[in-house]
């Protein structure tokens, strides 16, 4: 009965050796006759479809990406797919083989069954390339050498009738590659695994060759699959099979299944893949295998348990000792759950910090937490989201200690640190509680780091992705933001986009000399648009000098957090000020590149005289252009 | 690096200034610690466009060490950019355009350095007082050692051009003190003109300086009258001990690697004033090592900054004093090294020896005339060793620390004491130098390490450290940080697992 939730932990923050990751759940699965939680990924058919029907003249495949994006899996699906033996793919074999057969012609599948128009092709199975290669400092086997080096020469050469599927981290496939005997081939083919890693892309005309990049998959897409294979799982059914007591696990009290409940609610998810949709806009990739142990952890999560995952047997005794709230899914999210040294050594846990949920709050939520108790405006508040939440709302620890903090009486800093640690908790579940319709007046997105969380998903991403235009006063904000680093002066223009310079530096930090207005309107070619670019899924803010002239800026969140608050606040946001100032000025002189080039095309004689633009500020913070004019 | 050290002996006639020859004879004439690298580079281009004028940049065609050269002293250019704190003033007291121009015309017939001053010309170039204002502040703004207290002689516009170009004067504006400009300028020019890439470079640099915006250069020509005014008498005696050096070689081509990138107009400058003072500091320590006999190569041990106190920080202090000490061992060395010579070892049992040895100071060092004390070889030795020492100390000894503080190498931030730790800017400047267009992370420390000595990572460390003293993690820990120091700077690309690039924005320029 209760072998699921010791199943779980597999995917739990236990300590274990990574290699072994699939293996060992595979082999826990089958022996205790649990299904493991398996959805399929995104870029599943597409892969899938370099070998099977869909293709006429298949190339080779590399899979790459990070530990947990899902290559093995996605290996053992393309040997099913071509009929591959299970047994054989049971075996702890890095490398196995399978023969196909695909069109003679490479154009077109023939109709009949006639062996005359095939040709059979073996296909290179290398599932796991750092369990194949030679250790750290060794050299290759002549056999496998000898076989890379026919894989490098497949990649340019039609006239073979074998490929292969390589699955493997980006650095160990580098690392491997820079270790074979540098032939022409092996040459080249490093130098085309390069580019389309750093460029990120899929394939080089030329090349038999299609690449996958598991890491440029989308987290929130991926959140979206793992976490409905992870609810609908049979495992849950059988525990919740049986009508446990009231203080056993899974019974009415127990913050598993209160776990296991809230997690299915549509609020709390919506809120947890808004949190990794901002991550992937940030540029930040969550592999499958994180997703998994943020979902297991939040469940199972609990400070005193052993590993800090709670077994069956100990939620009778946390119910007893009235630590139920510790349990708290809010809190387990963020791995409040773990220590703080292992906490910083898991990439989800590290990620989800950034946003410093739980740290981060306004007045209006504190003063909810602290002194909503029985006020009159912030009572009603008080009472629907720390009163109702009998789990992880306010409970009988949470009042002695907010009383003892509110009333002063007892000094001691381990006091005042308790109550610290507990409105952490409670922040975090209010980022999760606040009710879509109170977003706004509650503040919800000032419970981050990124305040204009809020506005880039809602009226910024999903607008795009819709190819909508966006809010003006959005857009003219981040203009405004933008003159600002550019010229380095409070300025408030928010119509024209001010190129400045400071004479001798494109990077200097205050530009006093203007070299052109960009017009936020489309006027005479001019025009600045946001855009969601489909291929690299990202939001783009371009920036247009003729209709064959632009510069495209990639607006991340952090980036769009940036800007807003230099043109709200003025200030540089001393967090990350400094990474995004330089991304800035570093789009700027390319804007001043992009219109020098404008120039030169439609610049007529020059004058005798030399004209110059400089920039001051009238009183209202708007441009104020001085003319000077010298006569050399 | 050149095994041993062959150094040219004392020219025949020499700058009266030095007192006695240890420190030159080392290193040349000369190093100078107040002389920071952009001075150094200023000092570099006035000779550089004085050569270039005369068809012979890079060339010493009439022999090592002979260079001579002139150099502007564009008076009416500096006293209204730098001696002139009227033009704020004037422009609020008084009413109009013609008024003001009659007020500041009459203040500025106190300008210093010219005989009779005449700054009409200006009302040609400027349509009112108030555009020339704005100008004038314009061009401030951009000016080195602007906001300095220091004397407005010392006062420098940016190089936009040759036109912008003057030597460093004292205050009375009349000779150059080698306050400011001390020769150093001149030393950089002499390695590059024994460096083997200099054509290449010759080539290079004068297309990079051709294709810069002249609009400033320009301007700058409109504050200054048209007729031409006096040049500086003949400059002389710059001197530099080696017809060859591994440094001059990877100066040279630092340089040309910078030149070639596609970097705009004026931002290449920083990156060569860098290059040039990191290269002069490892010239300095580098010869140093040569003169003691220490075999094993240069190593600066570097801190990627971190919120507490680390091994590698420690590691680095200490690496940092030991290096410090360094040129003033190779002083001692090198007297050390006449006093067990033969000559002196032969002089002293010779009849007459403390003339004998008086006489080989005198041919060697230059020293000995002034010396009053007792006749004894012994004592004029020591006497010579410690007057050395302390001129040694003045100046010359600061090297390390000033020049490395300029350019972000040595600095103290986060702590009480002085180490190695990088700058963003300058991490920009070896990545500019070193990468062409992307490299792997650990072949970019490689690189650095191979050509500078530069310690970041935990296999150059162990490399370099006895046993005792490393700790892998603690090195692995500065690399990471400098990882994310180079991404947050958006020079570095980091895919999974620990697989780097390192990349340079500015690609090499086709053609």
């Amino acid at each position: 009965m209760t072998r699921w939730l010791q199943f779980l932990r597999h995917y739990g923050p236990v300590p274990r050796n990574d290699n072994m990751y699939d293996e060992t759940i595979q082999r826990s699965a089958r022996r205790q006759g649990i299904a493991p939680i398996e959805f399929e990924h995104p870029a599943q058919a597409e892969i899938v479809n370099c070998f099977g029907h869909a293709t006429a003249d298949p190339v080779s495949v590399i899979l790459t990406g990070t530990a947990g994006d899902g290559k093995t899996h996605l290996c053992r699906q393309i040997w099913k797919a071509l009929k591959g033996q299970e047994e054989e793919w049971a075996s702890d074999s890095p490398y196995l083989t399978l023969q196909s057969r695909y069109p003679k012609d490479r154009k077109m599948w023939p109709g009949s069954d006639d062996p005359t128009f095939y040709r059979s092709v073996k296909i290179h199975f290398i599932r796991d390339l750092s369990g194949w290669a030679p250790q750290q400092g060794a050299e290759w086997e002549a056999g496998k050498e000898e076989m890379l080096q026919r894989c490098c020469r497949s990649l340019f050469t039609s006239d073979t009738d074998e490929i292969f599927l390589i699955a493997a981290n980006d650095g160990q496939l580098i690392e491997s590659w820079r270790r074979l005997k540098e032939t022409e081939y092996v040459r080249q083919a490093r130098l085309v695994f390069e580019e389309l890693l750093v460029e990120d892309k899929k394939q080089q005309p030329g090349v038999r060759l299609k690449f996958f990049n598991l890491s440029r998959a989308s987290s929130a897409e991926l959140f979206d699959r793992a976490i409905s294979a992870f609810l609908r799982h049979p495992g849950w059914q059988e525990q919740a099979e049986g009508s446990p007591g009231e203080n056993e696990v899974f019974g009415p009290k127990c913050p598993i299944r209160r776990n296991y409940e809230l997690l299915q609610t549509e609020l709390v998810r919506s809120r947890l893949r808004a949190l990794l949709e901002l991550c992937d806009y940030n540029g930040l990739h969550v592999p499958i295998r994180q997703i998994l142990l943020l979902l297991t952890n939040a469940v199972l999560g609990h400070p005193d348990a052993k590993d800090h995952l709670m077994v069956p047997a100990d939620v009778p005794k946390i119910i007893a000792a009235g630590t139920v709230s510790k349990a708290s899914l809010y809190n387990n999210i963020f791995g409040g759950n773990l220590s703080e040294l292992r906490r910083q050594t898991i990439t989800i846990f590290d990620y989800l910090e950034r946003f410093q949920i739980g740290y981060e709050t306004s007045n209006r939520i504190d003063n909810i937490l602290i002194f909503g108790e029985g006020d009159e405006h912030l009572g009603p508040y008080f009472e629907e989201l720390l009163v109702k939440d009998q789990f992880y709302g306010a409970d009988s620890r949470f009042y002695a200690s907010k009383n003892a903090y509110i009333e002063g009486t007892n000094e001691s800093e381990d006091h005042a640190s308790e109550f610290m640690q507990m409105l952490v908790s409670q922040r975090r579940g209010l980022y999760f509680k606040i009710p879509k319709n109170k977003e706004e007046e509650l503040g919800l997105w000032e419970l981050t780091v990124f305040k204009f969380s809020g506005e880039y998903l809602d009226n910024v991403l999903s607008v795009v992705k819709n190819h909508g235009i966006i809010k003006r006063p959005i857009v003219s904000r981040l203009v405004k933001g933008l003159n600002r680093v550019f010229t380095g002066m409070l300025i408030n223009s928010d119509r024209d986009l001010c190129l400045a310079t400071g004479g001798n530096n494109s990077q200097a930090k205050v530009s006093r000399l203007l070299l052109e207005q960009v017009s936020l309107e489309p006027s005479k070619g001019e025009k600045i648009i946001i855009h969601f670019d489909g291929s690299s899924g990202r939001v783009v803010l371009s920036v247009f000098f003729s209709s064959d002239i632009s510069v495209d800026f990639n607006l991340t969140l952090i980036r769009y957090e940036f800007l807003s608050r230099v043109a709200l606040e003025g200030a540089l946001p001393a967090s990350f000020s400094k990474e995004c100032y330089e991304d800035l000025l570093a789009f700027k002189s390319q804007l001043i590149a992009a219109y020098m080039k404008r120039q030169t095309r439609e610049r007529a004689a020059e004058g005798s005289t030399i004209g110059l633009k400089l920039l001051a500020l009238t009183e209202q913070g708007m441009p104020d252009p001085k003319f000077v004019e010298i006569v050399p | 690096m050149t095994p041993v050290l062959q150094p040219l002996p004392p020219p025949e006639t020499f700058d009266q200034s030095s007192s006695m020859w240890v420190d030159e004879a080392i290193w040349g004439h000369r190093l100078y610690d107040e002389q920071i690298p952009w001075m150094v580079f200023l000092e570099f281009l006035n000779v550089f466009y004085h050569e270039v004028g005369k068809s012979r940049a890079f060339e010493e065609p009439n022999g090592l060490n002979m260079l001579k050269y002139k150099a502007a002293h564009r008076l009416y250019l500096r006293n209204i950019l730098f001696n002139n704190p009227h033009l704020a003033e004037i422009r609020l007291n008084y009413p109009n355009d013609s008024s003001r121009w009659d007020e500041w015309l009459k203040r500025m017939k106190s300008s210093t350095g010219i005989t009779h001053p005449q700054f009409n010309y200006l009302k040609d170039h400027f349509h009112s007082f108030d555009d020339f204002y704005e100008v004038v502040s314009l061009i401030r703004s951009t000016s080195l050692e602007v906001n300095s207290n220091k004397r407005w002689t010392s006062k420098f516009a940016f190089p936009y051009g040759k036109d912008c170009l003057y030597e460093d004067l004292d205050n009375t504006a009349t000779t150059n003190d080698r306050r400011f400009f001390g020769r150093t300028g001149e030393v950089l020019y002499l390695m590059l003109c024994r460096a083997q890439r200099k054509q290449e470079l010759l080539v290079a640099l004068t297309r990079k300086l051709g294709k810069t915006d002249s609009t400033w250069d320009s301007i700058i020509k409109c504050l200054q009258p048209t007729d031409d005014e006096p040049m500086s008498g003949d400059r002389a005696n710059a001197f530099v001990p080696y017809d060859q050096h591994s440094s001059f070689d990877e100066l040279a081509e630092d340089w040309l690697a910078v030149l070639r990138l596609n970097i705009p107009g004026f931002d290449v400058f920083p990156h060569l004033v860098n290059l040039a003072g990191l290269h002069l500091i490892k010239y300095q320590l580098g010869v140093s090592r040569q003169v003691l006999g220490l075999t094993p190569p240069l190593s600066l041990v570097c801190e990627v900054v971190a919120p507490k106190k680390t091994l590698v920080r420690e590691i680095s202090c200490d690496l940092y004093q030991e290096n410090n000490l360094l040129p003033a061992q190779a002083v001692e060395a090198y007297i050390t090294n006449i006093e067990v010579g033969e000559d002196w070892q032969r002089a002293l049992t010779d009849n007459g020896a403390f003339e004998k040895c008086r006489k080989i100071l005198r041919d060697k060092v230059r020293w000995g005339e002034d010396y009053d004390g007792s006749p004894d070889p012994q004592q004029l030795i020591a006497s010579l060793r410690q007057a050395a020492m302390r001129r040694h100390h003045q100046h010359v000894a600061n090297i390390h620390r000033n020049y490395g503080r300029e350019i972000g190498l040595v600095s103290k931030r986060g702590t009480m004491k002085l180490r190695y730790a990088p700058t963003d800017a300058l991490l920009k400047t070896l990545l500019f130098a070193n990468v062409e267009s992307r490299i792997e992370l650990h072949q970019f420390l490689e690189k650095l390490h191979r050509r500078y000595g530069l310690v970041f990572g935990d296999k150059d460390a162990e490399r370099v450290l006895p046993k005792d003293e490393f700790d892998k993690k603690a090195f692995q820990a500065n690399s990471r940080r400098l990882e994310q120091r180079l991404a947050s700077v958006g020079l570095l690309r980091r895919l999974s697992d620990g697989c780097a690039y390192v990349i340079n924005p500015y690609r090499v320029e086709a053609g």
